[in-house]
């Protein structure tokens, strides 16, 4: 089978990334595989290639409804009409369409619940699975707002096909690659991994001493580079009010939270894309599914909980390959922030009983949950440990899930405190030595003025105001 | 019109007789009992439902700087307009809001046409692949069924639909501000939307202002377009979005046991629901159904001896009235309040 030549026919690309073809052939295999790609450097591809070689069709399980109605919509756009996605969102009849004609689809994308409906195991019990694709496979060693009890129980469900299984994911270390292995029952799987190292990007750590500081740091900044870029905040408000300062100092951007209005996030999105806005902040609740490859910059404004959750939002700059900038600014008490924000949703012991006992008098789990304080997130946690374990365990693994959050915040802070290379330490937190620092490299090694981070040529895109008439006219004729 | 003399208006409506939540409750188009009951009695289902995703913080802030004002003054129970308050909402003209009718569905009537002009911008000047401005599949689904086999590539298409909604909106009387503000909701090639905070700060209003005119925008277009000879593409688009039947999905299985000949005794044992809730849900049928048989209840003549009371003590509030007609539970006070409403309008 020539590899590139279908590469070339199907996808129009002439050479194949890197990682991208090993990972293919270990599928062709059939061999079970672990791939851990950079975000954005085309993970997709390597379930979609293998899926026209191989007989039957390829079953993607995918975390949110939102990325997975994403890349269905993209493959649809590239030409690809047997795609289907099956999600709780569903209506009745139009899943029971699909259901019974599933056989017609070579990619089906489900989310991970639908896994425990009976429906979906008998039909798909009636056709063939030439491949098990785990998309964004580290979520199932994660808990917090991300905690999916849903993506534990896929191994229970995957232990009934022989088909190879993919897991995808763009950082994992080795405690997550191990919870893959065991959680998803995989066999021996191989384990296919590129350099997390994004050359093009350059890291900066920026320690002041108060929010106020932060702010002028941004506003400066941003007035004197240039965009696309995101600025990262612990909270919807911070976003809010950041994006209100900017405005009033003439910079074209928005706000974007989970608070805001469903028609107004595609807005602001699509306006991003557009290049109308050059600067969006935002709560990690912007990112995922947004193809934009022209991101220079990426500021956090805050200290992210994990390694893995800043290298990924970080990752989002400079897809394109040309040079982009990342940067931190840190102020001693944004530790104490992070730690409440990721604490917040663990229940504490009083909490757990309280919950546990009024379950034992059979009264309506969210009722209990709210009677008994705990988030949504929360109770999702303690409900999958409760149904395997006894109440005294899950106490125990409450304070070992704590214990391990609590490990990762520390090492993001030994990265943001340390003397040390910052490219070097990101990537030897993944198990990686830097081979080869960028001349553009990180705050430590010492950054020049980059002088393409102060062309501003890039010119927003103003659209002039016209009357209610001429701009129907303009979008129907 | 905003939300600051919206609420002035609920508040005058409600007479002192509700505390400062009601209103919230009204606004977001709550189905309890108590507020669909509120809504008949202080004749507000106009503005039942016009915001479901109001914000309890933004709510708060409005009704605080009415405070402030010395328009209303609230306590843990009631709330009620000042003087000031009293003049000052005299000068209000009641927005032409449906919200009874549509209950946040004109949401879906906007968003299919905003997807269905995005498809045909981009179709008419030859590109087929963008992202799609709705996210919502309901919507995807129904505008991919609605432009099926249409010649989206045609500029005559094209211009058919940018006529027939030019049309529509300067039928439905809408103000020039609210064209100019639906205009700039619509996404197409190389024309994004905007949200409602950049349309604020370009009309110098505010976020909350711009959203109720363009709530107010639909539910003036929705009734013009309910021909669908003059309007074939926009009657399309609003299919299924006026609600036909007013009862909420319980209150429909309790009335089926109720034209059957069940009592509330027996509807409330197989429905295994309490008591409180078939009450809730015989008063919702009152509410809808004009010819409801109220005298099965209660007598013609208790019904004449309360209303005459309650206009005597200028007084909706179950609560003084109950003191009056010892006789009757709260049930049959409600009942009787609430089949009034014709009367009195
Ligand atoms: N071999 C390739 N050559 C060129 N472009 C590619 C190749 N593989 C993938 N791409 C492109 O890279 C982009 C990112 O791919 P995607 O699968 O969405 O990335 P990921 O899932 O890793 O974030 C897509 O636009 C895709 O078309
Ligand atoms: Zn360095």
């Amino acid at each position: 089978m020539d590899l590139q030549a279908l590469l070339k026919e199907r996808f129009g690309y002439s050479h194949f990334r890197p990682g991208q073809e090993e990972v293919i052939k270990h599928v062709l295999n059939k061999r079970d595989c672990i791939a851990i790609l950079p975000t954005g450097m085309g993970k997709s591809l390597c379930y979609q290639l293998p899926g026209y070689i191989m007989p039957g069709s390829v079953l993607i399980i995918s975390p949110l409804v939102s990325l997975m109605e994403d890349q269905v919509m993209q493959m649809r756009k590239n030409g690809e009409k047997r795609v289907v996605a099956l999600n709780s969102f569903l209506s009745f009849t139009e899943r029971s369409r699909i259901l019974a004609s599933l056989g017609n689809y070579k990619f089906i994308f489900v989310s991970p619940e639908m896994l425990s409906h009976k429906s979906f195991g008998l039909h798909l019990k009636k056709i063939e699975i030439g491949l098990i694709v785990i998309d964004e496979a580290h979520c199932i060693s994660q808990w917090g707002f991300d905690f999916r009890p849903d993506y534990l129980r896929i191994g229970e469900f995957l232990s009934s096909y022989n088909s190879p299984i993919l897991a995808l994911t763009a950082t994992a270390d080795s405690k997550v690659i191990n919870d893959i292995t065991r959680y998803l029952k995989m066999n021996e799987p191989i384990i296919q991994r590129h350099s997390l190292d994004r050359p093009n990007i350059s890291y900066s750590i920026i320690q002041l001493n108060s929010t106020l500081e932060k702010t002028d740091w941004i506003k400066e900044r941003i007035l004197q580079t240039t965009g696309p870029g995101i600025i990262y905040t612990s909270s919807r408000k911070r976003a809010d009010e950041l994006a209100f300062e900017l405005q009033e100092a003439g910079v074209a951007i928005q706000s974007y939270h989970a608070g805001k209005e469903q028609d107004d996030r595609a807005i602001i999105q699509e306006q991003f894309l557009n290049n109308e806005l050059e600067w969006i902040s935002a709560t990690n609740a912007f990112g995922m599914g947004v193809h934009k490859s022209d991101i220079r910059q990426v500021i956090h404004e805050h200290l992210p909980s994990t390694i893995a959750a800043y290298l990924q939002e970080v990752g989002r700059a400079g897809r394109d390959g040309r040079p982009a900038a990342a940067t931190l600014l840190y102020i001693p008490v944004d530790e104490r922030m992070t730690s409440f924000i990721i604490q917040s949703d663990r229940p504490d012991e009083s909490q757990l009983r309280h919950y546990a006992n009024m379950l034992s008098e059979g009264r309506d789990p969210s009722e209990s949950a709210e009677l008994a304080g705990m988030t949504d997130t929360g109770k999702r946690i303690v409900d999958y440990y409760l149904e395997r374990h006894t109440l005294d365990e899950v106490l125990e693994v409450m304070d070992t899930l704590s214990a391990e959050k609590e490990t990762e915040l520390r090492k993001m802070l030994h990265l943001v405190r340390s003397e040390q290379c910052v490219r070097e330490m990101v990537l030897s937190y993944f198990g990686e030595q830097c081979n080869e620092k960028p001349e553009a490299c990180c705050s430590i090694c010492g950054l020049e003025v980059l002088e393409w981070l102060t062309d501003k040529s890039l010119k927003k895109k103003t659209n002039e105001l016209v009357s209610w008439d001429e701009r129907i006219t303009n979008l129907l004729g | 019109m905003d939300l600051s003399s919206i609420l002035l208006f609920i508040i005058n409506k409600m007479n002192g007789e509700r505390t400062l939540n009601a209103g919230l409750h009204l606004l977001r188009g709550k189905k309890s009992g108590q507020t669909l009951q509120d809504v008949e009695y202080f004749d507000l289902k106009p503005l039942f439902g016009i915001w479901p995703k109001l914000d309890e913080v933004l709510y708060q802030q409005t009704a605080d700087e009415l405070i402030n004002k010395a328009l209303i003054t609230s306590d843990e129970k009631f709330c009620r307009l000042t003087e000031k308050g009293g003049v000052e909402v005299q000068h209000f003209q009641l927005p032409r809001f449906k919200g009874w009718d549509y209950r946040g569905r004109e949401k879906v009537f906007f968003g299919r046409i905003a997807l269905a002009v995005q498809t045909i911008s981009y179709f008419r000047t030859g590109s087929t692949s963008f992202n799609p401005i709705q996210r919502d599949r309901e919507i995807q689904l129904f505008v991919k069924r609605l432009l099926e086999g249409k010649p989206l590539t045609d500029p005559k298409f094209g211009k058919r639909i940018s006529e027939e909604l030019k049309r529509a909106l300067v039928t439905s009387g809408i103000s020039d501000r609210q064209k100019y503000i639906f205009a700039n909701r619509l996404t197409g090639r190389g024309e994004t939307a905007k949200t409602y905070d950049q349309l604020a700060s370009e009309l110098d209003s505010s976020p909350s202002a711009v959203y109720l005119l363009f709530i107010e925008s639909l539910h003036m277009l929705l009734p013009v377009v309910e021909n669908p000879e003059n309007y074939p593409f926009l009657n399309k688009c609003a299919f299924d979005i006026k609600v036909h039947s007013y009862l909420t999905d319980s209150a429909l299985r309790t009335k089926k046991l109720f034209d059957q000949g069940y009592s509330m005794k027996d509807i409330s044992k197989t429905r295994n629901l309490k008591m409180s809730t078939i009450e809730d849900h015989i008063i919702e049928m009152a509410t809808n159904d004009e010819r409801f048989p109220v005298t099965h209840f209660v007598s013609k003549d208790t019904i004449q001896a309360v209303l005459s009371k309650s206009e005597e003590m200028g007084t909706k509030r179950l609560k003084l009235l109950k003191n009056e007609f010892q006789m009757l539970s709260y049930f049959e006070l409600r009942l009787i309040l609430t089949v009034n409403r014709e009367g009195d309008s």
